[in-house]
Order: structure tokens, then sequence, then C-alpha cells
């Protein structure tokens, strides 16, 4: 049973990673640019929705305020850090660096105004209750699976459907054939980074409600970000969140044999792993040198 | 007063090699890893189990500690060999999140989250001597080395891989060996440092050699300037003074004094690749590395 | 005849379901230029890249002075006398032209330079050397990326120069370049031919083939159609109306 408590613990992991490596792939595939503050758009979301909770706002208005701010904090990163770096020399370093001075800064404002250590809201929705013997399952399990599913679908829909999406996705198969055709690729950056960091607030919101945040979780989310997004295969969204997924359950799963602290590990141990020896991802063309 | 002078310039002249050997790999070779802490840390575990089992002889300790952060920096060739660009930094952030576990968790070596204490002072011909000297002789020695070999033949090797990487090999360069070499030498260095560091505070856990250190040490190499001989030390001396800069304003509560740095130094990584990417010291007008 | 410097035979490489290159055998005798022409698409850029060990090859074997290269690195073949030059250059954009032009003469990968100081003085003249006959030694101290088209294709040429090789592989190397600037490319073909250098060389313009070549290959669909001297190759109506993309079989 332990088995099945674990896997059901690492679906839910799953379905917070799946959203957060999703909302990555999509800002790198269409704009190139490696969002190493995508983590920080997270904790800004989660705080968010943490302030408004104890302010006593009703939940969805506290949903809202966190999905705005992480739409709000994804646009002024492109528009203030990386299209003037790009405007000039814009080597890739150039903007990582950059990106992970932002989230250092947040980080330690978001320790200073909300202190530090962990924080969590307490809900109904986060008690377990026993589904099986020794099976303790949360609503929020459900509910957090539930939101990553319509969110895919409709994230799905919008890239196939709708022409900005369809857009979206030329423009991370071509840049070039964008700019041809007339879409404005500057509009559809920004776009990219609305959206992809919109997808982090979810996955922000359920972390509070369930295991909670700190000020320094951004530097984890950026980094599992990253790690599905290449393990996934760069350029393919669906294999991002397919490897989140993946992670959160091999993390999960890892704990029947090996200690807590060792569980992070087992993800970059997969990051490394694939890089060394399929960088390309489960998905992914090979594109090495 | 003297004492914390001397505390400061000893961590700056190991701050210095740290950022210094980040730099040559960095700047010169393109190659960005952010695990430098690792091989810091390696270096200091090593270093302190030479003084702590066998002797507190500064030479022996260094010379381990080379050793075996040299040897493992095959962990960080290997990514660099098969892939550049973000695929190299998400592998150096994965190996840097590896070895913080390990570190954490290999008691026996590393003691664990407690780390090692009481690390003997370090002694040549049974005197006792401080480690700032050691560590100025060593920072000396790696500048100097860095320089030769920036302005030499294998700095023009590594800048021509850096640049156009076929090219290079087109031209009979061992693209491999050149850059397991140049890794292998930086990981030495920062192996150097952390026999220095271990010397120098007797005491050692995993809090120094975690990602955020190894991002320290890059913002070090960043806001001083990549690719310059003098830049990183610039940058290190900056950042390490920063704290004892802070303390002295009178509105900011101690507690806080530690999140102001970290704000200072993360606006100012944002800001300089925002206005002035070449970092402070570095000519505006030459080329940044690119990849 | 002369000496055959690199010889390759049935050299064949497939991309997917596509025969890039489907059997080519190719000899450069010393001191000739080799022109390989044919329309885009033939294979002339992957046969270098077999050659220099860049691609695996399928099947098929290339010598280099009778030694085989099959399988050899491309620093290893380089190092057996190959020099190559690319289409988009791949000059080391950051570093000065003096610097792109030593690091041409520096082969070992070590953190010393074989053969101490007497190697070094050779080296450093055969950079001199290298950037007087590309007329770049006025410009020795600025960097690639600040160079001029022209001048950029020249840094190329003056890097194969410098290498000391006596096989060249040059992709494209007078594209582009004005009447003048041709002139003086043919000059360094020809300096380097008397020394008995062999040259293969890519070029699309049939008038400066024809103008810098002693010999031509014929490639289409990864195979040579054609070889010989370019007053013969040039005026097959044939291998012309392939080059000019009118194949009698497909206008039907």
């Amino acid at each position: 049973m332990l088995f099945l408590q674990l896997l059901l613990n690492g679906l839910q992991v799953g379905a917070i990673y799946a959203l957060t490596a999703a909302g990555f792939a999509l800002i790198f595939g269409a704009t190139k640019i490696f969002h190493v503050a995508h983590g920080t758009a997270f904790t800004i979301a989660g705080y968010v929705f943490l302030f408004a909770w104890r302010a006593g706002w009703p939940g969805w208005a506290g949903a809202a305020a966190a999905v705005l701010a992480a739409m709000a904090f994804g646009v002024a990163m492109e528009r203030y850090v990386y299209r003037p770096i790009q405007r000039h020399e814009g080597s890739f370093f150039t903007v990582f660096v950059a990106a992970f001075g932002v989230g250092i800064v947040v980080q330690n404002v978001i320790g200073m105004i909300a202190g530090r250590g962990f924080a969590t809201v307490d809900t109904p929705l986060s008690f377990s209750a026993e589904i099986l013997p020794d099976v303790f399952v949360a609503p929020m399990l459900w509910i957090s699976l539930a939101t990553a599913a319509v969110l895919f679908i409709a994230l799905t829909v919008f890239l196939t459907r709708h022409p900005a999406g369809v857009g979206l996705r030329a423009l991370s198969q071509n840049p070039d054939l964008v700019r041809t055709y007339g879409l404005s690729s500057n509009g559809l950056s920004v776009l990219a980074f609305a959206i992809g960091s919109a997808l982090a607030a979810p996955a922000a919101i359920v972390t509070v409600m369930t295991t909670g945040l700190n000020e320094a979780i951004g530097h984890q989310v950026m980094l599992i970000s990253i790690a599905a997004t290449i393990v996934g295969g760069i350029g393919s969204l669906r294999g991002a969140a397919l490897a989140g997924m993946m992670l959160g359950i091999a993390e999960s799963l890892a704990l029947q044999f090996v200690d807590t602290q060792w569980a992070e590990a087992v993800s970059f141990l997969v990051l490394f792993g694939f890089i060394i020896f399929r960088p390309s991802g489960i998905f992914g063309v090979v594109q090495t040198r | 007063m003297t004492a914390f002078l001397l505390n400061l310039a000893t961590l700056a002249a190991i701050s210095g090699i740290l950022a210094s050997t980040l730099n040559f790999i960095v700047g010169y070779a393109g190659i960005f890893s952010v695990a430098h802490a690792v091989f810091f840390g390696l270096g200091a575990y090593g270093g302190a189990q030479v003084a702590l089992l066998l002797v507190p002889d500064p030479f022996l300790a260094c010379f381990v500690a080379a050793l075996i952060a040299g040897g493992l920096s095959l962990c960080l060739a290997l990514p660099a060999l098969r892939v550049r660009g973000e695929y190299f930094v998400a592998a150096s952030l994965g190996l840097q999140m590896v070895a913080a576990t390990l570190f954490a968790e290999l008691k026996p070596l590393t003691g664990g989250i407690g780390g090692l204490v009481g690390i003997p002072r370090p002694e040549i011909f049974g005197t006792v001597v401080p480690v700032l000297p050691l560590a100025l002789a060593a920072l000396a020695l790696i500048l100097f080395l860095t320089a030769r070999l920036q302005r030499g033949a294998f700095g023009r090797t590594l800048q021509s891989i850096r640049d156009a990487d076929s090219a290079a090999e087109a031209l009979g360069k061992n693209v491999n060996a050149a850059k397991t070499l140049a890794v292998a030498f930086a990981c030495a260095g920062a192996g150097v440092a952390g026999a220095l560091y271990a010397l120098h505070l007797s005491f050692i856990n995993v809090e120094s050699f975690t990602l955020d250190q190894s991002i320290q040490i890059m913002a070090m190499v960043i806001i001083g300037g990549t690719g310059t001989l003098w830049g990183p030390l610039v940058g290190a001396i900056m950042l390490l003074s920063l704290p004892a800069v802070l303390s002295f304003i009178p509105f900011i509560p101690p507690t806080e004094v530690g999140a102001v740095q970290q704000i200072i130094y993360g606006l100012a990584m944002t800001l300089l690749m925002i206005f002035r990417p070449a970092g402070l010291v570095g000519d505006q007008t030459k080329g940044r590395s690119t990849s | 005849m002369t000496e055959v410097l690199l010889k390759s035979e049935n050299l064949a490489r497939a991309f997917g379901g596509v025969q890039a290159v489907a059997g080519v055998s190719l000899s450069l005798p010393a001191g000739q230029v080799t022109a390989l022409v044919g329309p885009n698409g033939a294979g002339k850029t992957t046969t270098f890249n077999l050659i220099t060990g860049n691609l695996r090859a399928d099947s098929g074997t290339a010598h280099v002075r009778g030694k085989p290269v099959m399988g050899l690195k491309p620093w290893q073949v380089a190092r057996l006398g190959v020099a190559r030059s690319f289409q988009d250059l791949r000059l080391f954009t950051h570093m000065t032209v003096r610097e792109n032009v030593l690091a041409a003469t520096e082969t070992a990968a070590w953190f010393w330079q074989p053969g101490g100081a007497r190697a070094r003085a050779t080296r450093e003249d055969r950079a001199v050397t290298a950037l007087e006959a590309t007329g770049l030694s006025a410009l020795a101290d600025a960097r690639a990326v600040d160079l001029a088209y022209a001048e950029r294709k020249f840094l190329s040429m003056a890097r194969v120069l410098a290498a000391d090789a006596d096989i060249w592989l040059l992709d494209e190397p007078a594209s582009g370049l004005d009447l003048s600037s041709r002139l003086r490319f043919g000059e360094l073909l020809r300096a380097a031919t008397a020394r008995g250098v062999a040259i293969c060389l890519i070029e699309h313009n049939l008038d400066v083939v024809a103008e810098l070549s002693d010999r031509i290959a014929f490639l289409d669909q990864g195979r040579v159609l054609a070889e010989g001297d370019p007053q013969s190759i040039l005026r097959d109506p044939a291998l012309a109306a392939i080059y000019f993309g009118d194949r009698p079989q497909e206008a039907a």
C-alpha cells in the first residue's frame, strides 16, 4: 500500500511540475529565452494567493490575483529585462545571469516582507481521508489533477485552433516564418510570457494549499522546470509536461528506497543522465553541438 | 579590527582564486559552469581530511585538494564535451544539486550537515602559520598561471573553441582534450581554494558549497567582468566587503543585512547585464563571450 | 602524372532516405586546383565533411598520402595536412585577425605547444606571411567580427594558409568577391599550387571555375558525373542542362 500512497503523492507533485514545466517550455519554445526567473513567477503567485487568503479574500479572487501577478511579472521580465538585453548583445548567458539576479532580488524581498520559512493556508480541501486501508488522499489531489488536465486541454486547443496559438507554435518552429507572414513576433513573445507565467500560478496555489511554500521555492521550481523541459525534449510542450509528471512520480517513488533528502537529487540525476546520454530528451530531435 | 581585516583579506584571497578560476572557463572557454562550489567543496573536504587524519601540512592539503577536485572535474567536463549553451548550464545545475545532497549525506567523509569541526591550524615544519600568506601566494600563482595560459597558445585554443569549435577542430585542435584540461585546471584551482578555506576556518559544512555559493562566485566574475584578468578579483573584493559596509549603515536591522546584501548583488547582476554586459572592468567595446 | 595527395573511393552517405553522397571517387593531385561543381544539393559539402571526419561515411574509403582517414576525428585528419574553409567561414569572431591566424598555426591542445622557442618563431613567421599574402597585415589587431565581407573571406583563407597544410578543401571561397579580390585570391591559389599544394574548391560561378581550376569534377545527386579539364566539362551541353536546372527527365 505504501507504493500506492507514494504513487498518488507523486501524481500530485507531478501535476504541479507538469504545469510549471509546460509554462517554461512554452516560453523557451516561442522566444528561445531560457527564462530562469520562471520559478520567481511561481513564488510571486504563491505569495499573492497567500496574502489574499490571509486578508480574507474569497478563494477565486485570490486565485485570479495570483494569475494576474504571475502574468504581470512574466510580461515585465520580457519588456524590461530580456528585450533590452537582446537588443544589444544578448548571449544566452547574459540573459541567464540577469534573470537569476531578478530571482535573487524577489526571493529576498519576499523574505523580508513575508518572513522566512514555510507558509501555508489550511483548507478543508487539504485534509486527507483514508480511501483504502493505509492510503490517505486529500481532495486537493483530485483538484490539482483536474486543474492540470483542464489547463492542458485548454492550452492544446488554444495552440491548435486560435490564430495567436498557431502563431506561437510557428514561432517555436521557425522565427523567420512568422516575420514573413507579418504576425508581430514581439506581440507573440509577450503572449508567450503571459501564458507561460500564468501556468505557474495554479501550481503555486496548489502548493500553498498542500505542502506550503517558502521564499526560496522559486529556485527549486526553476530547476525542476528546466529538468523537465530538457528530459522531455526542448521544443516539445507535451514532452515537458509528461517529463514533469514523471519526475514528480519518480521523486515520490524513490522515497520507498531512499530517505527524503535524496528525493530531489533523483530529478537531477535523471537530468544529468539525460544530458550526457540523450541530450535531445525523450521527444526531441537531436541537436547537440 | 585587525583580526577582522585579516579574516576579510584571507577570504578575499580565497574568493579571488575561485573567481579567477571560474573566469578562466567562463570567459575563455565559454563553459558556463554553475557548479564551481562543488569543486570548492571537494577541495575543502579533501584538505580538511588530510589535516584531520594525517598532518596539518597546508601544501599536502592543497595538493590533495587539487588532485581530488581536478580528478572529479571529469563530471563537469563530460557534459561540456557533449552539449553547450543552455544544456550545459542545466547539466551543471544538476551536478551542483546532486553534489550538495552528497555533501550533506555522506557523513563519514563530510560530517553531514554538521560538517567537519576542529580542523587543525596549518603547520609548516612544526610552526603554526596563518592562512593569509598561503592564500595570497596561491592567488598570485593562480593569477600568474591564468595570465600565462590566457595570453598563450592554450588561451587562443580555448577562445577559438568558444567562437567556432568546428573550425578549431578543422585546424587540428583536439577540442575535447583542450576543454577537459581547461576544466581540470579551473576545478583544481577551486580545490586549492577549498583546502585553504577549511584550514582558515577550521570548520566547514555543506552550507558553503551549495548553489548559492556557486551563484555568488558567478556574480563576482560577472560583476568584475568576464574574460579579464583583474575583473574577477575586483568582483570578489566588492562582494565580500559588501556585508561589512552594510553593517555600518545604521537603519538596516542586523537580521536583514544578509537579505539586503543579496538584493544588492542580485540587482547588480541584472542591471549590469542590461546596461554594461562586459562587467565593471571589462572593455565595453570588446565583444563578450557568446555561445 | 603528379602525385595524388588525397584520394577517395566510393564515399557514400545517406540522411534518412536521401542518398546525399552516392559513391564519390575523387583524386586531388599535388599542384593542381580541382573544382567541385554541381547543382545545389549535389553533395559537394557533404563530400568534404566525409573526408574531414565531420561526418561518418556509410561506406567507401579516403586516403591522405596513402594513409586511410576513415574513422579519424576531424582534428586528426587536419594534422595529416588537410586544411579546410567553411562556406559560413566560422571565424573566431571575438579574437583579433592575428589571433585567428596564430591559432591556425598551433595544433596541440595542451597547456604548452611543442617545439620550444624556435617552433614558436616559425609559427609566428607563418602567421605574418599568411597575413601579408592575404593583405590583412594592416588589420592584424582588428577583431574578426568587425571586418568587411571580403576581409572575412580572406581571413578564412589566411587561416588555411597558416595551417601549413598541403591539401586544401575550400568551400565557396570566392563567392561574393569583387573582381580585384578575386584576382588576389587567384594569386593565392597559384602560389600554393606552385609549392605543390593540392586544392579542391567548391564554386558556383562557372566563370570563376574556368579562371581558377585545372580540373573539374562534376557532381550531381551524390555522384561524380564527369571529370576532366575545364574546357571540355564546361562546354558539355548535357552537364550545363543539369547545372542550370532543366533536367530533361524532370521537365516532362
